[in-house]
């Protein structure tokens, strides 16, 4: 919300969105809903971004920050020159990368062997190596990520710029939310629930490729009574009566904000099948997308094969999704801890879980960065890869990596942002940031993200509880570094 | 003015050097703020929740932070939007936009650093209107044309104000609207349609009172107000965070709330006993349930359990664990926001960094867990008794034994070393652990396995022995059945001439671990013996059978099952490990590790010894005592079971999480953190309540070794003094929204300065003061409400009170309301004839729990609609933090790790394909067909009745009409669904 209010906002925010209604109904003739007044508030160099979030903690220094310290001294007993709290204390001998890293694109960035196919767009990319959280619990690390704090209760990103900017669409959600098929990742749908902003900015969870990929989105299936023919009879026959008892009690908006949501609904339920259906993407884009492997079973190992399928098969699905104006995408790899392992704490065995989850991840995203770039979308698609945390230099247990959530990496790509760059280094073993004074953190990313959406994160805010609350927080620094 | 243009040709003429001409605050910037910002940004209004005028503390600080950016006017939002082009951005809204010399004027100011004299700062932080004493002002006289609104105090407070905003009040609403309305307000739920006749018809000039009284006296009054509460308090059945727990004991709070309400606690009670119902009503049930209120919200499962207190991590998780403790208290009980006290001062209200620590100091002995009670404070005296006595009678027992045992020596230590092993045995000896069934969802699946004789032969005993497994750590006695039976016969199907040799079906038997358990044969025949297990052991998410050995001996004593065949129902064969051949294999884990199998030898060998070292006077009084404690075992054990309850408790536990109950409940030492950083203690803080708040001291004054429940019993009866001004404004403000749709303070969470100001300052003090005069009755207060004038107008307002008064901040007509989330599925469920008004117990669960014992998978899709148990009240639903019923959330719902203070309302095409598709809906729409089909015969009557249903009225015969020919077109059940899907269903008049 902003700080004067015009009659536009004054409409959204007196009497509990009351007179908002007659913005929301406003805006719905048009298609579209309502960006919150006063946003952007500057000219946006993006509009859509992709956040990819792999569950678990993801080992910075086996995929993206290269240090050749750890494969001079591997094997010997670590030493961090101070005190290290580790979560599980796995501080064992400095432990190499499991891959090879070799430069890639014009930029020369140093890429682990397990993300080769990032490769292909290293120059697209600007890496962070510098980021720093909280604490080592998977939860509040994850939260942080996602929300910009570290206790439940506040909207994730996507929420805010649901908010904050509306729809580009007026058929399908603003914030669709792609969970890892194995199940949801620490604090589930914690991490896209709108928590104070109204519900219809929360993520949308869809599962493409699957029986019901959204919810409700058609009668269930236990309906035998509801043929197409009586569904669109009984909207009608609804319509006529919703107008009429409209009519009797004039001046009150929300209802006239109630009828048009099912006039809403009917036009999602044509979009929205249509914008999951890859059946028609050509064989190259399949190709692209690793979807051309011919399986329709896969080993019982993890393996690369169904790594790259399910990630690329969402990847895909994001890109169609952001072709007709879903403003957000969170696509997730990894689920919550389970057996077998099918997430990136790797606690045991890093090349057993990282190997095909950063293969397909990269396969992917990769995959979604040149597909967007070919088709104009790249310079105004944001691309986030995170993590809850890193992962130590230190060996636990010889083949595993304990927590750190003292230094890990995060990468951006698209719209605004500048690529073959890094920025923020890390100590010589990828412990802590070189300047330990001045880590990077999630506030400063989501800062930067804002920024490129025209959103200065300072005035974006929302009064909840007595407190203004922003996904900053009290913090956060544009990057300017990373910017175009 | 002159000083103004002096300073701007000032700041014109030295644009090199700009600190030369900075404005002076008091001579230039406040009089052109006082003239084009402050009528709207001021003591008077605060559009935006900001001011601008001198005196403010919060001065330029609104909703959206800061306007003012010192040193950076292109930044500054005032700025901004005095020089914004676009005209509905453009500050001031009406009139002419800001001369250029003046917005130069702002600029230079700002780029100086905006700076202010302090003694425009200085407002005394307790100068708010809700830190003052309640007042108790006297209903106001209306002119002599108001009769309709001179009844009722209400009404005279709050007809003086439309009288001066000059609103003209909505009619009387007629007697259908009032009821339905009455009915979904106090009970939830819609009225029956005979209710609805007969209160239209009913000539009785108090038949609105009587409705009134009746619905206060029903019980689903408290399921319906419970609900706001348990918003507020963010209630939830499950932890939240990773690997979301259930909290399957967190319903007795939920119990306490509906059962305090439709008992009429009185209010200062009910606050009393959730910060210390165990110490200020001891021995009460209503004590310990009433406790989960500090246990309430959401907690850090893997902080806590997997990472001790030394640990940054295990500090941060505890930390957050009493901040959502203080938060929860002070905003649900006095509305104020004291969280961000945590990092520096409150920036607006009187809480200072310190007070927020030694709030935290109150709750610093405590931890989240499940707590065991007696429901009957008769019962909990006795097992206290029983508990003392116990204590005391062991105690002497220890001396006893401990001189046994240094007159045993050597040889006692061995023998009591090899008995100990029988009962816990060491680890991972023989690789042939067994036979093992397959596994089984059920715990009363039947399983069984049998031994071939051979040949019929007379048996003297049976003996079967359990296995040794460290799986899921369960150790000696893995998979030995929990209720069993053998049997001998010699039709190895087991259907004719079946001889029981031992039946232990009947209860539970005791896990033997790895020691044999034999059982007389009584020289009976056959060829087969067979076990039967008729009760599983568990093993991790599910059931089997196991055992090591089964022992057949014949009259000579020879085991004649060695090596025989085995059959069985059903086998994993996972050899060596485990196979049907183990069993007859002779290898037990004992006998493989040289421990004896039969602790009854090595007993006897150890009674002799003692027989010789130790005087008979003192075997026979440690006899007497081991009876005795047997005995009072026994005695507690026949008490009626205890309960066991989520609460705020001093815990004992173990590994990571030890909680304070080692320590006596000592509470954990606190220290105000350095920016709210854990690893930045300062000082060290006592307990106390807000010591800065006028009129009411926040200090405890406890003694220095007080127990850690005086500390709460101090913060509870501070929240609860009738000297509180802000816990009693605070509570009617709430009950004033849930009934009329808007706050008198529509922030009602927060009092403080960044809330709102009261409507009608008024009526809130009299309303606080009436309801503590009659002794904090909730009942009293709705009555009051209800009966009002305000309450009964129709929500149909006068066109021009509508337009004037859109936000309805005057009550100039009765909000219309949406309904809830739980009113609309609970209105679906009872018109469908399925609703289930069982009150009380275990929440039900509307979805399937997968991977329970690690992460578990909360699955709401395999949620079956037509199971009986999920068609109790929306209120009795388990409510999981991690995974938000989605059905229930697009309506808008309450997320449980949030406090909720007014529900959001929106209107999205989610929402709309949530009612039309979700399965609930489409079930239940059969149902009301189904129901309706059996109450009226013609189509025309039996719509007729699902519309008198679904929406308390009579159709039009248009609508009827209409709906006739849909349902002979398409069916009863979609009509039915049609029906779930109308405004009239979600909206009440």
């Amino acid at each position: 919300m902003n700080l004067f209010q015009n009659r536009r906002e004054f409409l959204w925010s007196s009497a509990g969105g009351l007179g908002g209604i007659a913005l929301a109904a406003m805006m719905a003739e048009k298609g579209m809903a309502a960006p919150q007044a006063g946003l952007p508030h500057h000219k946006p160099k993006a509009k859509r971004v992709v956040q990819l979030f792999m569950a678990g903690g993801a080992s910075h220094v086996d995929l993206f920050d290269f240090k050749p310290d750890l494969v001079k001294h591997h094997g010997k007993n670590s030493d961090f020159g101070e005190h290290v709290e580790a979560f599980q204390n796995g501080l064992g001998p400095w432990l190499k990368p499991f891959w090879d890293f070799k430069p890639y694109g014009k930029c020369g960035k140093q890429l682990s062997e397990t993300v080769s196919p990032l490769g292909a767009v290293a120059d697209e990319m600007a890496f962070i190596h510098n980021m720093v959280g909280k604490t080592g619990v998977h939860s509040q690390g994850t939260l942080l990520q996602t929300t910009g704090f570290n206790r439940p209760g506040f909207p994730g990103m996507g929420c805010w710029i649901s908010y904050g900017l509306g729809s580009l669409n007026d058929n399908l959600p603003t914030f669709v939310v792609l969970p890892d098929h194995r199940g949801l990742a620490s604090n589930g749908t914690k991490n896209w629930d709108s928590a104070f902003l109204p519900s219809h900015h929360q993520g949308t969870v869809i599962y493409p490729g699957t029986p019901t990929p959204i919810s409700d989105l058609f009668p269930d299936k236990t309906a035998g009574y509801v043929t197409r023919e009586s569904d669109a009879s009984t909207i009608s026959l609804l319509n006529k009566l919703n107008t009429r008892h409209a009519g009797d009690r004039p001046m009150d908006d929300r209802l006239e904000a109630r009828i048009q949501s099912y006039e809403l609904a009917a036009k999602m339920q044509l979009a929205a099948p249509e914008a999951l259906n890859i059946s028609k993407e050509p064989a190259h884009v399949l190709k692209l997308y690793g979807l051309d492997h011919g399986k329709s079973s896969f080993d019982k190992e993890i393996n690369n094969v169904e790594e790259t399928d399910y990630f690329g098969r969402k990847c895909l699905v994001a890109r169609r999704l952001l072709e007709r104006g879903v403003r957000f995408v969170q696509i997730w790899s990894g689920n919550d801890n389970g057996f077998p392992r099918r997430n990136w704490d790797s606690h045991e065995d890093v090349k057993r879980d990282h190997g095909p989850l950063a293969f397909g991840m990269a396969h992917g995203a990769s995959a979604l960065i040149q597909d967007l770039k070919q088709r104009g979308l790249l310079e105004d698609t944001i691309i986030l890869w995170t993590t809850e945390f890193g992962r130590m230099p230190s060996s636990q247990g010889g083949k595993g990596r304990d927590h750190n959530p003292y230094c890990f990496t995060n990468w951006l790509a698209g719209g605004g942002i500048k690529g073959g760059v890094t920025h923020g280094l890390s100590d010589q073993w990828g412990y802590k940031p070189l300047d330990r004074k001045h880590p990077t953190e999630v506030y400063d990313v989501h800062a930067t993200i804002m920024h490129l959406l025209g959103i200065d994160h300072e005035r974006f805010t929302v009064r909840n509880n007595g407190i203004d609350r922003r996904l900053t927080d009290v913090h956060g620094h544009v990057i300017k570094e990373i910017l175009a | 003015m002159s000083s103004l243009r002096t300073s701007l040709v000032a700041a014109l003429l030295s644009a090199g050097s700009l600190a030369a001409a900075e404005p002076d605050f008091t001579k230039d910037i406040q009089p052109l703020l006082d003239s084009a910002c402050v009528s709207c940004h001021g003591p008077k209004k605060q559009k935006g929740n900001l001011r601008l005028d001198a005196a403010a503390p919060n001065f330029g600080i609104g909703e959206s932070g800061s306007a003012l950016k010192a040193g950076d006017p292109a930044k500054s939002h005032l700025i901004q939007r005095v020089i914004s082009s676009n005209p509905d951005d453009r500050m001031p809204p009406d009139g002419p936009a800001l001369k250029p010399e003046s917005v130069q004027l702002l600029k230079t100011w700002i780029t100086a650093g905006a700076k202010r004299p302090e003694v425009a700062v200085a407002e005394d932080r307790t100068k708010w209107w809700s830190f003052q004493p309640i007042k108790y002002p006297a209903p106001p006289v209306l002119p002599e044309t108001e009769r309709r609104w001179s009844a009722h105090p209400i009404d005279r407070f709050v007809r003086v104000k439309q009288l001066e905003q000059k609103l003209k009040p909505a009619v009387l609403a007629d007697r259908r609207t009032l009821i339905r309305r009455l009915s979904f307000d106090l009970l939830g739920l819609p009225p029956a349609p005979e209710e609805v006749e007969k209160f239209a018809n009913d000539p009785a000039a108090d038949a609105y009172e009587k409705l009134v009284d009746r619905y206060l006296a029903a019980p689903q009054y408290g399921e319906r107000w419970a609900r706001h509460w348990l918003d507020v308090v963010h209630f939830g059945d499950s932890h939240g965070y990773d690997k979301d727990k259930p909290r399957p004991n967190a319903w007795p709070y939920r119990d306490y709330v509906i059962r305090s309400l439709n008992a009429d606690k009185p209010y200062a009670r009910f606050v009393q006993e959730q910060i210390a119902g165990d110490v200020l009503f001891p021995g009460t049930q209503d004590g310990i349930e009433a406790l989960g209120f500090i246990a309430a919200g959401p907690w850090d499962f893997i902080g806590h359990a997997e990472v001790p207190e030394t640990k940054i991590d295990g500090k941060v998780a505890r930390h957050l664990d009493r901040d959502d403790m203080v938060a929860n208290t002070m905003s649900t009980f006095m509305s104020m926001t004291v969280h961000c006290a945590q990092c520096h001062n409150h920036k607006f209200d009187p809480v200072s960094q310190e007070d927020y620590y030694r709030l935290q100091a109150v709750f610093a002995a405590l931890d989240r867990a499940d707590m065991r009670y007696d429901v009957d404070p008769n019962t909990a005296r006795q097992r206290g008794v029983l508990a003392d006595r116990r204590k005391k009678v062991e105690g002497e027992l220890a001396v006893i034994r401990e001189a046994i045992k240094k007159a045993g020596g050597a040889e006692l230590a061995r023998l009591d070393d090899l008995l100990s092993k029988i009962a816990k045995p060491v680890a991972g000896a023989a690789p042939e652990f067994g036979y093992h069934s397959a596994l089984t969802e059920r715990q009363d699946t039947v399983k069984w396995v049998q031994v071939d004789l051979g040949k019929s032969v007379q048996l003297a005993s049976v003996s079967i022995t359990g296995c040794h497994d460290d799986f899921a750590d369960i150790g000696a006695g893995f998979g030995f059945p929990v209720r069993f039976k053998i049997e001998l016969a010699d039709d190895p199907e087991f259907k004719t001439n079946v001889q029981l040799l031992a039946d232990r079906t009947a209860t539970d038997v005791k896990n033997p671990g790895v020691e044999p358990q034999t059982f007389p044969a009584m020289k009976k025949q056959g060829r087969y013996v067979r076990i039967t297990a008729t009760k599983l052991a568990l093993r991790q998410n599910d059931y089997m059978l196991a055992l090591a050995e089964l022992e057949a001996l014949d009259a000579s004593g020879a085991n004649v099952a060695f090596g025989k065949t085995v059959i069985s129902l059903d086998t994993i064969e996972a050899g060596p490990r485990w196979r049907r051949s183990n069993l007859t294999d002779g290898i037990t884990y004992a006998k493989k590790t040289g421990i004896p199998q039969n602790g009854d030898e090595l007993r006897k060998q150890r009674q002799d010894l003692l027989n010789k070292v130790v005087e008979a006077k003192t075997r026979e009084r440690e006899t007497a005592l081991t009876v005795e404690v047997a005995e009072m075992v026994r005695q507690m054990a026949a008490l009626p079971a205890q309960r066991t309850a989520y609460v705020g408790m001093v815990y004992t536990g173990g590994g990571a999480f030890v909680g304070t109950g080692g320590q006596g409940g000592k509470p954990r030492p606190i220290n105000v953190l350095n920016r709210g950083e854990v690893t930045k203690p300062g000082k060290l803080v006592e307990a106390s309540a807000l010591t800065q708040l006028p009129n009411i001291p926040g200090e405890f004054n406890l003694p220095a070794n007080h127990a850690e429940g005086e500390r709460r019993a101090g913060l509870a009866r501070w929240l609860s003094s009738e000297k509180n001004p802000l816990t009693w404004r605070s509570i009617v403000n709430r009950v004033w929204l849930y009934h009329m749709g808007r706050g008198l303070v529509d922030s009602p969470n927060d009092f403080g300065r960044m809330g709102q100001l009261p409507s009608h300052p008024e009526l809130i003090d009299w309303l606080a003061a009436e309801f503590l005069k009659h002794n904090g009755s909730f009942k009293w207060l709705h009555k009051t409400i209800v009966m009002s004038e305000t309450y009964r107008q129709s929500s149909a307002g006068d066109a021009d009170a509508v337009r004037a008064d859109s936000g309805n901040m005057w009550y100039s007509r009765m909000v219309r309301r949406k309904l809830e989330a739980e009113a609309v599925r609970d209105s679906i469920l009872m018109v469908s004839g399925k609703l289930d008004l069982t009150m009380g117990g275990p929440a039900f669960q509307d979805f399937v729990i997968d991977k329970p014992d690690h992460s578990p998978h909360y699955e709401y899709d395999r949620y079956d609609p037509e199971d009986v148990r999920t068609h109790r009240r929306a209120v009795y639903r388990f409510l999981v933090r991690s995974q938000l019923q989605p059905f229930m959330t697009t309506l808008d719902c309450a997320d449980p790790s949030v406090s909720v203070d007014k529900r959001n309302q929106t209107y999205s095409p989610l929402q709309a394909l949530a009612v039309l598709n979700n399965k609930l809906s489409i079930a239940m729409a059969k149902h009301f067909a189904e129901r309706v089909s059996k109450e009226a015969k013609e189509p025309k009557e039996q719509v007729r009745l699902a519309v008198r249903l679904a929406l308390s009225r009579e159709p039009s015969a248009e609508e009827l009409a209409a709906l006739t020919e849909h349902t002979a077109k398409h069916g009863l059940p979609n009509t039915c669904r049609l029906l779930f899907n109308l405004n009239e269903f979600h909206f009440v008049d």
